[in-house]
């Protein structure tokens, strides 16, 4: 009878500390740790320099006086200096006619020169990958771009793979959602997020203002990052994930139609940009704030906003001619990465959290040296972050994104170990900041402001000083 | 001896059946003795001897542990997956192609080419497709009009369209939707297709959506996938999955015979699925619940890779070729994951089997036929993806099914034609019409998508599914089966 006794209240203990060990094992494995990220670099020939862009902008035959003024105002106002880079049809002047080709191209360029990096640094072959994300927005090919990958690296045959398109400049953060939610249910993953946008099939060549406006703004770029949630690489991992917030405002019609793709009235497709999008961003983004505030910054911090705001709604005191109460992200946030939509994008951002020049420049100095590279952005301004030796052990950094749709997502990362790598910045992070960030085309092309539409020409052998 | 050999092949039935009783009820025949033996040595001590060892406080802690015991193992096991209800997208009268019209469309449209007019001619005469197949309005212009306006109204069409159904057949309201995920192969606007439905129905800001693209016609199973692990994390959520192909964009306008292959087989169609984790709210009418999801990806074979292609061709018009070894190659995707997925789903006596036959082809004889498991032992329903019918003739014979088991894969491709994605879900609608779903009944998913890939889904029918009064197949089911000639004279 002892022997029963003892399997009769054994075996359930037993049993019972087996599934409370089985549970917390679970927990301990559902970090998400970014391993290493690399941004790609296009080789030099494919820089975009101000006279070559007046160049461009001329073969386009469909543009006129009216038009160049426009894009004068709207690229000197951009924020974007001489050494963003274009995709290659561009220079062999093919933008009105891309090819399939010329797409596929594209990528495959962005994807040799930075997995095989990131992959022979952190010596992981391609075979070790179990979960492959790629977020392009603007290319869907048969076979997808990630079954593209598959095929060039050989990875296994039960990996895991999702291709994700049109989702924006904010489907970086969605794609890190997706890895955060497989890395909740399986154990020791190694996953590839892959990041970019295609450039080469949506170029815009009608005279649509809304629409050449993205010619202006997006440029070619690109970031390979490696995530896991291994516990045994936890010491080579440079980022863990705390926090992550999605916010879609897709059910109000103006923000939805704030930037579609859609074909103008010749027939050319483009991407409309509506006058209502920094309304509509804005309002993404005190929107997804309000909800990741709570989840990130202390509760001192919280309190002071919520007392502050309430004295000021009672009118108490006198608080008539003080601005609104600003919630202080710095005391929870270290570092902010933006995504670098456009000069505007930035200045609105800086406005709404009260940040100061110190925090914007790594935004700004990413959309002056790179353009706005779409999702991937984040990454090359946590780049610069990196190589200016901001990143120590312990920091918070918060990189918040907007996308179509109308979208915010931002997500919290906190800083395993002092960060110092140079990376894609490596050759210029010495000249950043520049001293000045007055835009070239106004030194070249400012004359234009003075012509007149009815006399205005350009004779066909006119060369570009 | 003459007069045994009538008994001996019906002598092997019954031993299989013994053998196949034993190995898969293992456990029980190990347990019943087991326990009998406990039984009567209880009975010989006599209730006495065993009420002394239970006094009230060991009865009372043993409950406490076994009731702490079963908690924790609830908690520790995955969350059950249920699908609550789907709706096929079933395309107006005014959309249908028949033979007649392809055929005329095609003749005046490549006029200058009538060797390919001839090539159509003989693909659709051997394809399987019926009369009744649709595409969307933009192709039924002449020549057609596949612009991104086209393209945005039949997805418009179509999703609207399954997801007003689906929210009539559930209940449920747009509001209340956790997840969703749309995924569409070739056409992928900006603002995404998730973000059009979003916008239309007014969800929630804090939706999780996703848009997957470019994976083909097994894209269906990667979104169950995602929402799968999804439902995982995200406790008391419902999540919506709408598969479909936008047509309008892809229609291939050129000369090339391999390239003009999709434009003669696909044919539009949509489905929007209702998943839900919700086992106290949605276990009792839910239909199907989720058990497995397998997928392979032959990508790292060039063969696999190349033989589903978009490129341009030598006009510049870009159209997507179809190699020739399409069959052999989605026969070696298929081998692969027949070998995940038979361990989770065949009976201990196949696999047993199996194992031995393996183990015989590896040490003894390599030129021993290897033993293929019958997976009608593992599943009641097929549901194979009417990608062709050269596809579901190669199904049929690599998994030895019998023509029942392959009807609905044969009548989805003849009513509906290739649907990619959706086709899946029109085949189990039909079983359903057909009235043959019963409680307790297995269905195997198997798509397969350009890359190469091969995914399969193991559903288990929740209840007795009752003849549905709508859907696609309510006004023309009890024409089916219909017989489909192997030529069809054009």
């Amino acid at each position: 009878m002892e022997l029963i006794s003892i399997l009769l209240y054994g075996l359930p203990l037993f049993f019972q500390l087996y599934l409370i060990w089985k549970i917390i094992d679970r927990k301990r494995h559902q970090y998400c740790y970014v391993l290493d990220y690399e941004c790609h670099k296009p080789t030099d020939d494919r820089k975009l320099s101000t006279r070559f862009s007046g160049e461009v902008i001329r073969r386009n035959k469909h543009l006129g006086l009216n038009e160049y003024k426009f894009l004068l105002k709207a690229i000197v106002s951009s924020g974007i200096g001489e050494q963003t880079y274009a995709p290659r049809m561009v220079f062999h002047g093919r933008e009105a006619c891309p090819t399939y080709e010329d797409g596929i191209e594209e990528m495959d360029e962005f994807f040799h020169d930075t997995i095989d990096k990131i992959l022979k640094r952190n010596k992981i072959s391609p075979s070790e990958i179990d979960v492959l994300v790629v977020n392009i927005s603007m290319l869907a090919c048969v076979p997808s771009l990630s079954s593209r990958l598959i095929n060039y690296y050989k990875m296994r045959e039960d990996i895991k793979v999702y291709n994700i398109t049109g989702m924006g400049c904010s489907a970086s953060v969605i794609s890190i959602n997706i890895l955060q939610n497989i890395f909740k249910n399986e154990k020791n993953k190694v996953a590839l997020m892959v990041t970019s946008e295609s450039l080469s099939p949506n170029w815009y060549t009608g005279n649509n203002r809304s629409m050449i406006l993205a010619n202006c703004l997006f440029r070619s770029g690109g970031c390979a990052v490696l995530l896991t949630n291994k516990l045994a690489w936890k010491d080579k991992a440079i980022l863990k994930l705390k926090q992550l917030v999605r916010v879609h405002h897709g059910a109000n019609d103006e923000a939805y139609d704030s930037c579609v793709q859609k074909e103008d009235d010749q027939g050319n497709i483009g991407f409309h940009l509506d006058k209502t999008l920094p309304k509509a961003a804005t309002r993404a983004l005190v929107d997804n704030l309000k909800q990741i505030a709570p989840l990130i910054l202390p509760v001192r911090e919280l309190l002071r906003f919520a007392i502050v705001s309430f004295v000021k709604k009672m009118n108490w005191g006198s608080t008539k001619g003080e601005p609104k109460p600003v919630i202080n992200f710095k005391t929870g946030v270290d570092h902010i990465c933006l995504h670098t939509g456009g000069k505007a994008v930035i200045d609105g951002v800086g406005a709404s959290l009260n940040l100061s020049e110190y925090d914007l420049e790594p935004a700004r100095m990413t959309l002056h040296r790179f353009g706005n590279t779409s999702a991937c952005s984040l990454w090359y301004v946590l780049g610069y972050m990196e190589a200016k030796k901001r990143l120590k052990r312990g920091d918070k950094v918060l990189m918040i994104s907007f996308g179509a749709g109308f979208k915010c997502n931002s997500c919290l990362w906190e800083v395993l170990r002092d960060l110092g790598d140079e990376n894609v910045w490596k050759d210029c992070i010495d000249t950043y900041p520049p001293n000045t960030l007055v835009n070239p085309f106004v030194e070249k092309f400012g004359w234009l402001h003075g012509e007149d539409p009815d006399t205005f020409y350009v004779p066909d052998d006119y060369v570009i000083p | 001896m003459p007069h045994l050999s009538p008994q001996f092949p019906t002598m092997f039935k019954y031993v299989k059946l013994v053998y196949q009783y034993v190995v898969n009820h293992f456990l029980t025949c190990l347990l019943v003795p087991t326990m009998a033996m406990v039984l009567v040595q209880a009975i010989q001590l006599g209730p006495e001897a065993i009420y002394i060892q239970f006094d009230f406080t060991k009865t009372l802690c043993s409950s406490f542990l076994i009731f702490f015991v079963t908690i924790l193992y609830f908690m520790s096991r995955p969350r059950g997956v249920y699908l609550v209800d789907y709706a096929c997208y079933k395309p107006p009268v005014s959309c249908r192609v028949p033979f007649s019209t392809f055929m005329e469309h095609s003749r005046i449209i490549l006029k200058s080419e009538p060797k390919s007019v001839e090539f159509q001619m003989r693909i659709l005469e051997r394809s399987g497709l019926g009369e009744e197949t649709c595409l969307p309005p933009a192709i039924h212009c002449i020549p057609p009009s596949p612009n991104m306006e086209s393209a945005r109204k039949e997805a418009e069409m179509v999703i609207f369209s399954v997801m007003d159904t689906l929210f009539k057949k559930t209940g449920v309201t747009p509001r209340d939707i956790d997840i969703l995920i749309v995924n569409c192969s070739l056409f992928s606007p900006t603002p995404s297709l998730s973000a059009m439905v979003v916008n239309k129905y007014r969800m929630r800001s804090n939706i999780k959506s996703f848009n997957l693209s470019g994976m083909g016609c097994s894209a269906g199973l990667i979104s169950i996938d995602l929402a799968r692990d999804l439902l995982q994390v995200y406790p008391k959520s419902i999540a919506v999955v709408v598969s479909t192909e936008i047509i309008t964009p892809n229609y291939y306008r050129g000369k090339e015979r391999s390239m003009l292959l999709p434009n003669c087989l696909f044919r539009m169609g949509g489905v929007a699925i209702l998943l839900s984790n919700r086992w106290w709210a949605d276990q009792w009418r839910a239909k199907y619940k989720l058990l497995h999801v397998v997928r392979t990806h032959k990508g790292s074979d060039d063969k696999s890779y190349n033989c589903v292609f978009e490129t341009d061709d030598a006009e510049g018009k870009t159209g997507i070729s179809l190699s020739k070894d399409l069959m052999a190659i989605a026969g070696e995707a298929l081998k692969s994951n027949i070998t995940t997925i038979g361990p989770l789903v065949l009976p201990p006596s196949e696999q047993l089997l199996f194992l031995i036959s393996f183990i015989g082809r590896k040490v003894f004889n390599t030129r021993l036929k290897p033993y293929i498991p019958d997976f009608k032992q593992a599943f009641e329903h097929f549901c194979i993806h009417a990608g062709g019918r050269a596809v579901i003739d190669e199904l049929q014979k690599n998994l030895q099914l019998s023509a029942e088991h392959v009807e609905p894969s044969r009548m989805t491709l003849h009513r509906f034609g290739n649907t990619s994605s959706s086709s899946l879900w029109y085949e189990l609608s039909y079983i359903e019409a057909k009235g043959r779903m019963k409680k307790g009944d297995r269905i195997w998913q198997i798509a397969f998508g350009s890359g190469f890939k091969c995914n399969s889904a193991v559903w288990k029918c929740n209840k007795t599914i009752k003849t549905p009064s709508d859907g696609p197949w309510s006004d023309c089911i009890d024409k089916y089966p219909v017989h489909i000639p192997e030529v069809v004279k054009l």
